[in-house]
Formats: structure tokens, C-alpha cells, sequence
């Protein structure tokens, strides 16, 4: 005790101080005992997280095996949905995780792919879809058969070339039945080639370049009904084509 | 499931132009908000305590330990609003022992603890020290031997000693002016420091910031003190209060006008988010904005504080007037974390919309949790009070 004293007493810092001292030396040293303790040994090694996570998640069992070891068995189907609209589709997104089928085929089967609401999980109607993107109202869409009765998955293309727009512009047609351009062909303001019907992406179809094609019916001088909102072609607009502002599925929005 | 699909509804229903989905929802909410306004109050009752100290107003001498208290009690609370709104408390430490010296938001644990550790308690215990030991020597039953714990067995009170202890605060005071610049410019360069976001991103935010702490910092001085005194039935001293409200009245018109300059440079700057900006004021913002931060929260209690400066008025009617000025520009304040916060969250990242915030009133981030964090610094500072008694008039605790 007296030895304590002694050097307690030689250091150079007034009484409070050394007390004060004897704190934040406790409070560091738990601080860095507790960091030696629970900071994993490998945090740091490769940036700012536990390099041994890495390794953890590569230890985990593989579930999915990826389309190119499918295709090395099922050559036929991978021919085919290379091909189609569904390539990019990887077989076990509808089939299932397929790493016990590739140890063992015969004691593991996959998914046979038939319920309906596999496939509605892409092609159900939701307004954020891309235009032009399949999709149709499940409770509508002969709603008693399964997908595959008409459509092949590995290469789905509609089974009949849809006739009207609204088979897979049904929004679109939905909304622009109801409004003033309801009479209106759609082809009236888009040209389309008769290959965006089996090819949609290959022949995109126009629409109005210029404004004089609104004008057509909606310019003062314009020869149609009278009923038709009329506007001064030259000063409306500030040189901004018609459909930059109006929605013409729905023109009466704005 | 349902319930949350039944908000989701009401919150589309407000929904205006175009929006991102994940900003339907505000992440932020009212917890994010009231975690500024405690630390704007903890850095301006820090500011006001130091102009005692180290600018030696001697005017303002009887709030000097309240304020440090006052700063420690809304300190401690902090980051109750932060951990409660992340959940998962159990995980905090791991800033603590894992320094990330490159993410802002990882260095709030040594901000934080530095300003408590090295800057308040340390203050507090030189401050309180001889005190502290007085009390230790002659007081009654557990408050002696907690006194006692809290003098850390220092009971040297010659007068060297007791020099050293004057000079240690002062020390402390000047180093912890930066300090609490440091906590609050801290919290505002967090939200300045986000280039996404048009209404946060500007350099002018931690000093906005830290300016309106101060202005509440001094007008929560101004209630504690004034209803401490009238709680303990003595006299306010009217010099204190005057000099209280000056500082209050010249700290506002600085705010003011910073708040107005940065207005002025987003209007001339007008990059393309000028027009969404406008939209949120006009449409959202426009009560908690202009007519609770601007009115009611800034120019209102300017135009009292001058009233009560200029005109002669009796005691008693300044008093009021200090003490109106001093609520509105609470409110005020509040609103102003407010309109940061929730208004940096309610226009969509496209510049093209406008979501809405529905508060929850139970719940963990709900108003009345915000309540009670707004209300337990009171109890925590009514407890320190009675333990580390502030008041120069009497000597509690001395038989």
C-alpha cells in the first residue's frame, strides 16, 4: 500500500486529476478489452465487414444450378427456349431449384411447372409493367385452364396471332374505350406493320410526329364535327407536339 | 396486413404527380425529428452556460448550472429516439467498437461521447466538486454516500485545489464551445451531406442548424429557469432575464436571416428542383413552414422581444412576454427539425411528386413515445436537480 501511495502521490497532477485518470483508464481499457473480444478476428482483413463472411456464404448447400447444366441433359427443351421470349427465363425459375435433381435425377423430380399462378407471378395485369409486356387478367383469361393447355412455356408464343391492340394493350384499349378518341382506330395514329404482331420488339409501331396530325381535327380550321375542341395551332403549345402534354388515350385528363 | 394495405391506400390517395414506390412511405419519422431538436437544445444550453464562463457575462450567472444540467439531462436522452427508431438497440455498440472513420452516421457514438464524457460530466463534476464534497461531509442518509461516490473520494478543498478546478472548467468550457458546435454541426452535416436530396444538400445546413439550437437552447434556459424559480418561490432576477432574452432576440435575427439567405440562394441558384421545392412549401409544408416556423416560431417572438426591449413595460409583463417568446420559439423549432426532416422525405427523388406523412399516434415511432422522450429530460433533470442542487441562494443537502 505505502508503494502505491508513494507513486500516487509523485505524480505531477493535482489530487482530482489522478482520480479522474483512474476512470478513463478503466473506461479505455474496457473499451478495448471488449473490442479484443467481439470484434471478429477477420473484420478489416478485406474492408469494412468480417472477411470470414465470405467464406461463411460460399459454405452454404447450393440449391440452384443454373440453365447451362439443365441444358446438357434436356438439349431438346434448351433448343427451343433459347430461341423464344422466355430465354432469358432460367429453367429453374419455374421448375425449381434443381441441385438434388443434377446429384440424382431419378430419386429427385422437379416441379412440373403447371399451376396457373407461376405464371401469372410475371404475366398478371399491373399497370407498372412495360408496354407491349404480355399480360392478361387472370379471373378473366379462361380462368379453369392451366397455362400450358395453350401456351408452350419453352416457347410462348400466343397460340393464335392476336387480331385486335387490346389483347396485349388491354389497359391502353380499356382506357381510351371510355374516353372521346373511344372511335378512334389505333392504327389511326400508330403505324403499325403487320410484323409487331407476332414480333412486337422487331416492328415497333409510330406515333404522330408532328402537329399538324392532331391538327388534322382539332386545328380552327380543321374539317370535322364542330363538337371537336379547336385551338390555335400556332400560338397553343409553345411548339411542343400535342401528346408531349395531352394523353391522347385519355385526352380529356388534361 | 390489412392494416398496412389500408395505409398504403390513404397514403396513395395523397400521393401527388409522380413518385418512386419505396417513397410512399416516409423511413423517417417523427423519432428522427424530435432527435435533432434534443440535441439543438442540449448544444444551446452548452453555448449558453459557456458566455458565463469563458465571455464572463455575469448577468446570466444564476442559469450557469442549470444549463449544464439542463444540457446533461437532454443529452443522456439523445439517442433515445434514434435507437427506438432503428430497433434493434441490442446492435449499437457495434458503432462503439468498430469505428468507421469514413461514414458520419458510425461517428455519432464518439461525437456523442465525447461531448457527454469529456465535455458535460467532466464540467459538472469541477463544477460541483467542492460542493459535491461539502455535501459528502455534512449531509444525511443516501444522499452523503452518493455524494460521497461522486466526489470519487476527492475531498481536497485547499484553495490550489480548488483553483485548479475553476481553471479545469474553464478549460473545458473553451473546449467544449467547439464541442458543441461539433454535435449539432454534426447532426446538420449529416443532413447537408446528402448530395440526393435538393432540400438537405447545402453547405449552409450545419450552421443553420447549430444557430436555431442555440436559439432554443437560450429560450429553454428562459422556461427552466423562469418556472424553476417560481417552482422554489423565489424572486426571477429580471437582470438575468433581460440579458436572456437580448441573447434570445440577436440569435433569432441571425437565424433568421441565415434561413433567408439560404432561401434566397436556392430561388437565384433555381436548379431544376426549384419548381418541386416551391410545390412542397406552397402545398405541404406551407403551415408547419411559413405559418408555425416563420410566423409564429420566428417573427412573432422577434417582434414581442423587441416590444419588451424598447417599450417600458412593467416586470411582470416582460416576464410573460419572455416566457411567450420563449414557447413560440420552441414551437418554432420543433417545426423547423420538422419541416428538415419530414420535408426532405415528402417529394419524390424524380422531382415530379409529392408523398404524404401519416403519423402514428401509438406505437413505437408514434407521437406519444415522442412525447414522452420529450418529456423524460424534465424528470431526469427534476432528479439531478435534487442530487446536484444548482441553485447559488440556498445550500440544500447542508444541515
Amino acid at each position: 500500500m505505502d508503494i502505491i501511495r508513494k507513486i500516487w502521490n509523485a505524480l505531477p497532477f493535482p489530487d482530482q486529476t489522478k482520480r479522474l485518470l483512474i476512470i478513463f483508464v478503466f473506461f479505455i481499457t474496457g473499451w478495448l478489452v471488449v473490442r479484443h473480444h467481439l470484434v471478429p478476428p477477420t473484420f478489416g482483413q478485406r474492408g469494412y465487414y468480417r472477411a470470414a463472411a465470405v467464406d461463411s456464404i460460399a459454405a452454404l448447400p447450393i440449391s440452384f444450378v443454373g440453365q447451362s447444366q439443365c441444358v446438357e441433359c434436356h438439349v431438346d427443351e434448351g433448343a427451343v427456349k433459347t430461341a423464344s421470349y422466355h430465354r432469358d427465363v432460367s429453367c429453374e425459375v419455374c421448375h425449381g431449384p434443381g441441385a438434388k435433381h443434377l446429384d440424382d435425377p431419378s430419386a429427385n423430380s422437379l416441379l412440373p411447372a403447371k399451376e396457373r399462378t407461376l405464371c401469372t407471378v410475371c404475366h398478371s395485369y399491373t399497370a407498372s409493367k412495360p408496354t407491349g409486356f404480355p399480360q392478361i387478367e387472370p379471373l378473366t383469361h379462361n380462368p379453369a385452364d392451366p397455362c400450358i393447355k395453350c401456351h408452350n412455356p419453352h416457347d410462348p408464343k400466343p397460340p393464335t396471332t392476336p387480331s385486335a391492340c387490346g389483347a396485349c394493350h388491354g389497359e391502353i384499349a380499356r382506357t381510351k374505350s371510355v374516353s372521346h378518341h373511344a372511335s378512334l382506330e389505333c392504327t389511326f395514329c400508330h403505324q403499325t406493320q403487320e410484323l409487331h404482331k407476332i414480333s412486337p420488339r422487331a416492328a415497333i409501331p409510330g406515333k404522330p410526329a408532328n402537329r399538324d396530325f392532331c391538327g388534322g381535327c382539332h386545328s380552327r380550321s380543321a374539317d370535322s364535327p364542330k363538337e371537336i375542341p379547336r385551338v390555335d395551332m400556332d400560338s397553343h403549345g409553345d411548339g411542343h407536339l400535342c401528346w408531349q402534354c395531352h394523353y391522347p388515350h385519355y385526352p380529356e385528363a388534361l | 396486413m390489412d392494416k398496412l394495405i389500408e395505409q398504403l391506400q390513404h397514403n396513395l390517395s395523397q400521393v401527388v404527380g409522380f413518385i418512386y414506390p419505396n417513397e410512399i412511405e416516409l423511413h423517417w419519422g417523427i423519432l428522427v425529428v424530435v432527435y435533432p431538436y434534443i440535441t439543438g437544445l442540449v448544444a444551446g444550453a452548452f453555448i449558453l452556460a459557456s458566455l458565463e464562463r469563458v465571455f464572463n457575462v455575469k448577468e446570466i450567472m444564476p442559469t450557469y448550472r442549470l444549463a449544464l444540467l439542463t444540457a446533461l439531462s437532454f443529452l443522456i436522452v439523445a439517442p433515445l429516439p434514434l435507437l427506438l427508431h432503428l430497433g434493434h438497440p441490442e446492435r449499437s455498440f457495434e458503432i462503439m467498437i468498430t469505428p468507421h472513420l469514413q461514414s458520419a452516421m458510425a461517428m455519432f457514438g464518439f461525437v456523442y461521447i465525447w461531448y457527454l464524457m469529456m465535455v458535460l460530466v467532466l464540467e459538472i463534476w469541477f463544477e460541483y466538486r467542492e460542493d459535491l464534497g461539502r455535501w459528502a461531509r455534512s449531509g444525511k442518509g443516501w444522499k452523503k454516500y452518493l455524494h460521497y461516490l461522486l466526489t470519487l473520494g476527492s475531498l481536497d478543498h485547499s484553495e490550489k485545489s480548488l483553483r485548479f478546478d475553476h481553471k479545469a472548467v474553464t478549460f473545458i468550457t473553451i473546449v467544449g464551445i467547439p464541442s458543441a458546435f461539433l454535435l449539432h454541426g454534426y447532426v446538420g452535416f449529416i443532413f447537408g451531406s446528402i448530395k440526393a436530396n435538393p432540400w438537405w444538400s447545402s453547405v449552409l445546413m450545419p450552421i443553420v442548424f447549430l444557430f436555431s439550437a442555440i436559439v432554443s437552447g437560450i429560450a429553454l434556459m428562459i422556461l427552466v429557469y423562469g418556472l424553476s424559480t417560481l417552482i422554489r418561490g423565489k424572486s426571477i432576477d429580471m437582470a438575468c432575464m433581460n440579458k436572456l432574452a437580448s441573447y434570445l432576440l440577436y440569435v433569432l435575427i441571425i437565424d433568421l436571416s441565415l434561413e433567408t439567405l439560404d432561401f434566397i440562394h436556392r430561388v437565384y441558384e433555381s436548379v431544376e428542383s426549384i419548381n418541386i421545392m416551391g410545390q412542397l412549401i406552397s402545398q405541404k409544408l406551407f403551415i408547419s413552414l411559413i405559418v408555425v416556423q416563420l410566423l409564429l416560431g420566428t417573427l412573432a417572438p422577434i417582434s414581442l422581444l423587441v416590444l419588451s426591449k424598447f417599450l417600458r413595460l412593467p416586470d411582470e409583463l416582460k416576464r410573460l412576454l419572455f416566457f411567450l417568446s420563449a414557447i413560440l420559439v420552441q414551437i418554432g423549432i420543433f417545426s423547423t427539425r420538422w419541416n428538415v426532416v419530414i420535408g426532405g422525405q415528402l417529394f419524390s427523388k424524380s422531382l415530379r411528386g409529392l408523398t404524404n406523412y401519416k403519423m402514428e399516434l401509438l406505437g413505437l415511432e408514434g407521437l406519444l413515445i415522442a412525447i414522452g422522450l420529450l418529456v423524460l429530460p424534465f424528470i431526469i433533470l427534476t432528479v439531478m436537480v435534487k442530487i446536484l442542487p444548482p441553485w447559488k441562494d440556498q445550500k440544500p443537502a447542508v444541515s
